[in-house]
């Protein structure tokens, strides 16, 4: 049997992110600073560390030093993160509004896919955001249904990490700390390049055109 | 409690019961829709205090201590009111406190016992209202402020709520113990009020306000955060739709990558089979036992079975090469026909000089007219001319046919 430790440096090696709601034994793992330090120093070996986001909540492996190498994965990296930045970010917009939320999606919030679907089929403007979505190259559907494309949607969002289906007999979904992270990302952009992305919304809601 | 007042109050509650339904939509809906209702029981509830109206042409209204009453009650979270004059009650706690020392010292005890009953009553009255007020800071921290909708409406609401608990706070920093403690005297009575009670319900209720307050200040920080992400969220959408153009700098490309997109490469991939580990027989035989049996000698066999195409247009016109012996057979009986003369098969072969076996040219005429429908066979005569087998009697040995028109 593969201890505790093993598993945490499977999933830090495989690229995944650790949250409370994905793995919270893992989680709990690292939060002990022996641990911590002892799985640090392992990666170390493989030029790996580990690098948190949104203050600790989330976690994932990041290389020690980046040359030449690293430099080309982290760079294809960046881009399929800024590619997939605004269907994600539609994304959460379409479901904070379908659900009737005062917050976007965070980690450990539930969205269950059936009371979405129905909302979205009843409300025209919805459905037109989704299809939109759902044509994306992240999702790459083809399907002109509700039902069809918010399942791909779904279920491309769970192989990507950003969602978690507890019970594969159920529709309900379990936001990830990895959406966190993705907040983190646009606050970290907004911030470097002063877009003052807050502003412009609280001026277009004072216009009254937002969306 | 004198006996007129206590049937004024079984009248007065009775005439609340009976008119419930018209008290209750009026709670609900704020105001009564005099047309609704009978004018007659309006008035008595107007007489009765229940209802009333704050300006002439307004509507009828409940009035606030009615109103108070099923807001506690109900547990409603449209009562935001925290009654917080603590410090006229106390006064009143004082007055009351010297009214009965004064009665003790006359030596009047009937007195100094009603006076008595109502301190008690002002002291439980003054905590259960500090009580009632923090279980309803409690109420509305607990359900987020679920009773407004927008965000912007929580955070004031959550403004709303803290400026009421520092004023709550500030209430209760006018309870001086040394003071009570020294008009309590000696008197073990109004100490047990005055001095534990008072001052156990006031640690209990600071206590539970320094709580509410702290996770007040939480919820604020949550809803900004909320606030924030939700505007960023927008935020990003609108300046993608503003400057379609705009590429995010690339950050891996910076001498010093942030760590946010610090992410390295996937390097565990699934770990290979050993099938020399005795360790895992067991499981590779359960996987094996697992796959479904695949038959190789059939594999060649699947593309004959597979269904054929056809084409079901006109069947194409066939030639068929009309064969020596028929040729001829057909010409012999044409001219037997023609001629009308019987002509033996032999006879017909040497004719024509025919370059056919003789045997075989005999037998194919047996065979032309064995061929011929039962009709046509009726035209034609046949006689065949040979001899029996010198040795097997039963065998004719047919050398020669001969035919002819019957």
């Amino acid at each position: 049997m593969i201890s505790l430790k093993g598993q945490v440096m499977e999933t830090l090696l495989s690229g995944d992110f650790i949250c409370k709601t994905t793995d919270e034994l893992a989680f709990q793992f690292l939060q002990n600073s022996e641990n911590f330090a002892e799985l640090e120093r392992q990666l170390n070996m493989m030029n790996r560390t580990i690098a948190n986001a949104n203050d600790g909540e989330v976690l994932f492996c990041a290389y020690q030093v980046i040359d030449e190498g690293e430099r080309k994965v982290v760079g294809q990296k960046f881009r399929e993160i800024t590619a997939s930045l605004l269907p994600l970010v539609e994304w959460l917009v379409l479901v904070q509004e379908a659900k009737g939320d005062n917050a976007p999606l965070s980690e450990g919030k539930v969205v269950r896919l059936n009371e979405l679907q129905s909302v979205i089929e009843d409300t025209p403007a919805f459905s037109e955001q989704l299809a939109k979505i759902a044509k994306y190259s992240l999702f790459n559907s083809t399907s002109s249904t509700v039902d069809a494309q918010l399942k791909l949607v779904f279920k491309r969002l769970t192989e990507l990490g950003y969602l978690l289906r507890p019970n594969p007999d159920n529709q309900i979904f379990l936001a990830t700390g990895k959406v966190d992270y993705l907040f983190e990302v646009i606050r970290f952009i907004d911030d470097s390049e002063n877009l003052n992305l807050a502003k412009q919304a609280e001026e277009a809601i004072k216009q009254g055109d937002l969306l | 409690m004198s006996h007129p007042l206590q049937v004024a109050g079984n009248k007065f509650l009775k005439a609340l019961a009976k008119h419930a339904d018209v008290i209750m939509k009026t709670y609900l809906s704020g105001r009564v829709n005099e047309l609704d209702f009978d004018g007659k029981v309006l008035d008595k509830l107007i007489n009765l205090g229940v209802l009333w109206r704050p300006e002439p042409g307004e509507d009828l209204r409940l009035r606030s201590s009615i109103r108070g009453l099923l807001e506690n009650n109900l547990r409603d979270e449209r009562n935001r009111q925290l009654d917080a004059n603590i410090g006229t009650k106390l006064a009143a706690i004082k007055t009351v406190t010297s009214h009965y020392k004064e009665a003790l010292h006359h030596q009047n005890y009937a007195e100094s016992e009603v006076y008595m009953e109502d301190l008690t009553e002002q002291v439980y009255g003054l905590v259960d209202s500090l009580k009632s007020s923090v279980r309803n800071l409690w109420r509305r921290i607990h359900n987020e402020f679920g009773y407004v909708a927008s965000i912007n409406a929580k955070i004031r609401e959550n403004e709303l709520a803290q400026s009421q608990l520092t004023e709550m706070r500030e209430q209760l920093e006018m309870f001086q113990f040394d003071q009570l403690a020294a008009i309590a005297g000696s008197s073990r009575e109004l100490r047990r009020l005055l001095v534990v009670h008072l001052q156990r319900s006031h640690s209990e209720i600071s206590q539970e306000l320094t709580m509410a307050q702290s996770k007040l200040i939480d919820l604020l920080g949550k809803f900004r955060e909320y606030l924030h992400r939700s505007q960023l969220l927008k935020g990003f959408v609108l300046h993608q739709q503003q400057k379609p153009d705009h590429q995010i700098k690339d950050y891996s490309a910076a001498h010093n990558v942030p760590t946010l997109f610090n992410i390295a490469k996937a390097m565990i991939k699934p770990a290979n089979i050993d099938v020399n580990n005795i360790e895992h027989e067991r499981l590779f035989a359960d996987i094996v036992s697992h796959i479904k049996q695949v038959r190789h000698a059939n594999v060649g066999n699947n593309e004959h079975r597979k269904a054929q195409g056809f084409d079901v247009n006109d069947i194409e016109s066939i030639d068929i090469e009309s064969n020596i012996i028929k040729v001829a057979v057909e010409n012999y009986f044409c001219q037997i026909i023609d001629s009308g003369v019987q002509l033996s098969a032999l006879e017909y072969h040497q004719q024509q000089q025919l370059d056919i076996n003789p045997e075989v040219w005999v037998y194919g005429v047996i065979n032309g007219f064995q061929g011929l429908s039962s009709e046509e066979q009726d035209f034609f005569e046949i006689g065949t001319q040979g001899h029996v087998h010198p040795s097997f009697s039963g065998n004719f040995i047919i050398e020669d046919v001969a035919l002819g028109l019957r």
